[in-house]
């Protein structure tokens, strides 16, 4: 083993910890955010730690009226669409950004990605804080014994999952986008679809906090992407526009078998069906590809695309809600000027 | 696979989708042509009224039909309508159809109906129109004076007057919660009084608004109990209790049960107190939906500007050293003396610290509110000291401790503090043939609230409203106001407009309790002890010559034709309630005015807009959009939102207002992400100096990362 030169950038002589696999010879450096290569990887940390929330913040036994309203079969839907998206969040949170985390570009890529995981397993525990909150186990059992008997369901998770353990880094960070910017949006048109209807409205804003987050989780996967693709030979960029095109078609059509089957009974089908093209094509803006579908294909019903924005900026009544507006700030000491009076 | 069914599938319940809420989202998407959709909104008020509300509106054959109905049927009392002749009741509906009135929003229309208007019990059926709960209101209020219900019609359908949610919401219902909107109830420090609250707090969200408690004199964490050490455990179990509380009782469903907390800055508990608003807090200590507050006297600020610590007192010991609550002791006045004795229990953090975690804690939740307890009470015109504020920190009236037996009865019943308020929307208001019997009208409306109102479940409530009859004039659509007559918010005209408007209502609001104490011979108790029976209240405006500092705000009242009262006016004012006093402790309280000015098309309260377009979320309404009232395509420049107005402007305007104010106003200040605790921190010290007397919401605006946002979104961009 070598000591390093210290006429030479440390980025040159060392490796960050996940390279040990392929050089178990490299000296090892700790992160240092003092020297940021990629800006966008500390405004994405930066926001993502702002964002920080957990599920315990939000009032949701404040829905338990509502939740006795619905009927059976809207209780069963709202259940099955929630351990649906436990399970994306679970592969995500698991397997999805972690194996991003060897492929990285910077080593605070790596770092967003860890904090990207966590994020996904706080979203997965979420969804079980309504359930035990509004349901009760026997239910609760059922709705996971339906997801993992639904073949759809897993194949949805399937289809990523095999380009998340396969050899190529650019599959990995399509497929992550996709999941984060598509597959998991046709989850989320049934509470914004509540939201709008004033109908479980603090698991809305829960949902509404998952949003704010998954925008920055899609958003950065495919920014990675683009990074990566563009100084690629033409040869690979074809190969990958062609794959991105070939995975977001088979992810549509399984999108559209799975929530059919969920959304077919409450006649929201058409509706959902507009939705996820209108996320297909979002997935495709972040990985920097054209659309997919034409404007008409994706005309979303405005009241639930005026309820997706990501901005916190909802006046909410603090009679009936927390609210999803508001985030961590950042500490400075007052000086002695400030107090100058 | 093809999503094209051949056939619509039928939808119901929660599969619906209802076009009127759709037109109202475009209002939040730009047309084409980049301009914002107001006609969409207005298309959707009119489909909703069309597709929802007119085929579920009883039909009746005449106003006394209908009335007769609603009697018989249990859905309204018989005694305020038997206070008049039936041809009266029949001429004032129809003077009430006569005006024509329109709801100018989606927001406005769908309020109304999901929240306000009387249904039959299976909740299908509307029962009331605007105008009817309007005649309704009315009616209660007018107690048989036939004057005084014909000139209510007339302010509420002109939008002039619009009484406060619960009075709007229940007057003349059969079954229905209290008028009144806001309680505040002292804790004391023994299990009694803790016990009794907590059933105060109960019985009292069930009948209606919120409920302040003061926790000030509860014993710290680890203090004696009967003179054994490290026995009690502080001030965030009684809050737990009371968080819990609150969410078990409601209004029949109407309005979630509310309450908050306040605490002295000077108690041992108060960064715990603080912390159960962490985003990481253990559930044992975590509050969510309590609402908190912090009284912060002028020492601390003292102490922050010194850079030295604070000390914080023992309530126990402060008690037993000087006989008088910790609550009703002005800590900037004794604090070296306290600090000096070794007697009190006390320890020290850093008083800067202490800001900092406030504000800190004010990013993660909003809260907690603050009050600046020496301002308040070197403003308050009664004797007695102020201790706290109400859900909406508005509301600071003195109170004084109840003492119960063993078993909670009352021993000795004290004052506490109830307040019902109503605001005037200051567009129309300017638009009075007559802004002071506008006022009047008001000022009598709130006032048979309160002498309509006796709170029974709790005998110190009762007995404050008794002894003081208060009320809370409060006042809203500044902004639409303002930016109507094309000013811009905290401008020198429009704090200069804010400033003579305020000192004119104080004057006809005074005038008519004036008036009132005249005509019943009676004044509310105390009023020997205030400074309006010495006089020296109105030294103010009879010292010198108050009038507006601008040519364009001297325009505005003469093209108005509304007088601003003279010196002279003020003197003769003085010296009749020298004589005859009045009849309201209290006159004046600025609330918020979420949900009324919805209803009303106003900007809430004096704030400049959230944004122009407002996305609300209410737990009855869902999400819904909200254009600024008076915002045309012409003059949306003047509809900058209050995160870019900043807070010097915000706090300069309220400063204004508070001059001439008796209670408080609710003041949020607004803030991007970007924004620190130390922001935050200057805003307060500025608010403070600029004798603001309360703090209430901190708001964050977070702004979509860029890349991240929805396209064409006009929340986003605005």
């Amino acid at each position: 083993m070598t000591t390093t030169n210290p006429t030479c950038p440390l980025s040159e002589t060392s490796v960050t910890p996940p390279k040990y696999r392929h050089d178990p010879l490299a000296r090892l450096r700790p992160i240092n955010w003092n020297r940021v290569g990629d800006e966008k990887d500390l405004e994405v940390w930066n926001r993502l730690t702002a964002n920080f929330w957990l599920p315990e913040k939000v009032p949701l036994s404040n829905d338990i009226p509502a939740w006795q309203r619905l009927t059976e079969k809207e209780r069963t839907l709202t259940m099955r669409v929630f351990t649906g998206l436990t399970m994306l969040d679970t592969v995500q949170a698991t397997v999805g950004e972690i194996c991003q985390i060897q492929d990285a570009r910077t080593e605070h890529e790596e770092a967003v990605y860890t904090n990207i995981a966590f994020m996904q397993s706080v979203h997965a525990r979420s969804y079980s804080s309504v359930f035990s909150t509004l349901t009760s186990t026997p239910e609760i059992d059922d709705a996971y014994r339906w997801a993992v008997n639904n073949d759809l369901l897993q194949q949805r998770c399937k289809k990523v999952l095999k380009h998340y353990y396969g050899n190529d880094p650019l599959k990995r960070k399509v497929s992550s986008t996709l999941l984060s910017s598509l597959l998991l949006y046709a989850g989320f048109y049934l509470p914004l679809h509540f939201s709008v209807h004033a109908t479980l409205t603090n698991t809305a804003d829960m949902i509404r906090l998952i949003l704010r987050d998954k925008a920055v989780h899609g958003y950065y996967s495919g920014y990675k992407y683009q990074r990566g693709i563009e100084n690629q030979a033409s040869e690979r960029q074809n190969e990958m526009h062609e794959f991105t095109y070939e995975l977001l078609e088979d992810l549509y059509e399984l999108e559209l078998a799975y929530s059919g089957e969920l959304y077919e009974p409450l006649g929201l089908m058409d509706d959902v069906a507009v939705f996820v093209r209108y996320n297909a094509n979002k997935a495709l803006m972040n990985l920097g590809y054209p659309a997919r579908f034409s404007p008409g294909e994706t005309e979303v019903n405005p009241e639930i695309l005026a309820a997706l924005a990501p901005g916190a900026d909802e006046n909410h009544d603090f009679f009936s809600g927390s609210g999803s507006s508001y985030v961590i700030g950042k500490g400075e000491d007052t000086s002695d000027a400030d107090w100058d009076f | 696979m093809t999503t094209i069914a051949s056939e619509v599938p039928v939808r119901t319940g929660i599969g619906e989708r209802k076009d009127y809420h759709a037109l109202n989202a475009e209002l939040n998407l730009f047309a084409p042509d980049g301009s914002i959709q107001f006609d969409k909104d207005r298309q959707a008020a009119a489909e909703y009224l069309r597709q929802h509300v007119v085929p579920n509106t009883k039909v009746f054959s005449s106003a006394a039909e209908r009335l007769e109905w609603l009697v018989d049927h249990d859905y309204y009392e018989s005694e305020f309508l038997e206070a008049y002749t039936p041809e009266f009741l029949c001429a004032l509906h129809e003077r009430a159809h006569s005006v024509g009135h329109q709801f100018a929003t989606f927001l406005g229309a769908f309020k109304f109906f999901t929240s306000y208007a009387l249904k039959t019990f299976d909740g299908t059926t509307y029962l009331e129109g605007f105008e009817e709960r309007v005649v309704a209101t009315a009616l209660y209020l007018g107690q048989g004076d036939e004057q005084l219900a014909t000139g209510l019609v007339d302010e509420m359908l002109s939008g002039r007057f619009q009484p406060a949610t619960p009075t709007f919401l229940n007057a003349g219902k059969a079954q229905r919660g209290e008028l009144v909107s806001c309680f505040l109830l002292r804790v004391e420090d023994n299990l009694e009084s803790i016990g009794r609250s907590v059933n105060s707090a109960l019985q009292l969200s069930k009948r209606g608004g919120g409920v302040a408690l003061l926790l000030s004199n509860l014993r710290e964490v680890a203090a004696p109990i009967k003179r054994i050490e490290n026995q009690a455990s502080g001030v965030v179990p009684v809050m737990k209790i009371l968080e819990d509380s609150f969410s078990y009782a409601n209004q029949l469903g109407a309005r979630q049960g509310a309450g908050a907390v306040y605490l002295h800055a000077h108690h041992p508990d108060i960064l715990r107190f603080l912390d159960t608003k962490r985003e990481n807090a253990d559930e044992k200590i975590r509050i969510k939906t309590l609402s908190l507050g912090v009284v912060i006297p002028d020492v601390t600020f003292q102490l922050a500007k010194d850079n030295r610590d604070m000390h914080l007192f023992s309530p126990y010991d402060v008690q037993r050293e000087y006989g008088t609550p910790l609550s009703d002791l002005s800590v900037s006045d004794h604090y070296d003396e306290l600090v000096a004795n070794p007697r009190i229990r006390k320890n020290a953090v850093s008083a800067r610290e202490f800001f900092k975690t406030l504000a800190e804690l004010q990013f993660e939740s909003g809260y907690p509110y603050v009050l600046f307890e020496d301002t308040v009470n070197r403003a308050n015109p009664l004797a007695g000291h102020i201790n706290m504020s109400n859900l909406c920190s508005e509301i600071l009236q003195t109170n004084t401790p109840s003492t119960y037996d063993s078993a909670i009865g009352y021993q000795e019943i004290g004052q506490d503090i109830s307040c019902n308020l109503g605001s005037l929307n200051i567009a129309q208001a300017m638009n009075s043939s007559n802004l002071g019997s506008t006022v009047e009208t008001a000022v009598r409306a709130l006032t048979s609230v309160s002498d309509q109102t006796n709170v029974d479940a709790v005998p110190s409530v009762a007995n404050g409203n008794e002894t003081s009859h208060a009320i809370g004039l409060g006042q809203m659509n500044l902004h639409g106001y303002l930016a109507s007559q094309r000013i811009h918010y905290g401008s020198e005209e429009g704090i200069d407009f804010t400033d003579i408007y305020f000192l004119t209502i104080t004057y006809h609001a005074i005038r008519a309790s004036n008036q009132i104490a005249i005509e019943r011979g009676k004044t509310f108790a105390g009023f020997e002890d205030s400074t309006y029976a010495d006089g020296s209240y109105f030294d103010k405006y009879t010292q010198h010559d108050w009038l507006p500092a601008t040519q364009r705000v001297r325009e505005l009242f003469a093209d108005a034709g509304v007088t601003i009262p003279s010196r002279e006016d003020w003197v003769r004012l003085r010296e009749s309630v020298k004589q005859h006093g009045i009849y309201n402790a209290y006159l004046q309280a600025v609330p918020p005015t979420g949900s009324i000015s919805y209803v009303n098309n106003a900007t809430a309260s004096i704030h400049p807009v959230t944004a122009k377009i407002e996305i609300r979320k209410e737990g009855k309404l869902g999400r819904v959009y909200y254009p600024a009232p008076h915002m045309s395509d012409d003059n949306v420049g003047f509809y900058q939102d209050a995160y870019e107005i900043g807070y010097e402007k915000i706090i300069d305007t309220y400063a204004a207002a508070t001059r001439h104010v008796d209670q408080g106003l609710s003041l949020t200040l607004f803030f991007r992400d970007t924004a620190t605790t130390r922001d935050i921190n200057r805003a307060q010290i500025y608010a403070w100096r600029k004798g603001i007397k309360t703090l209430y919401y901190i708001r964050l605006r977070q702004p979509a990362l860029e890349g991240t946002e929805i396209e064409n979104c006009v929340s986003c961009t605005l």
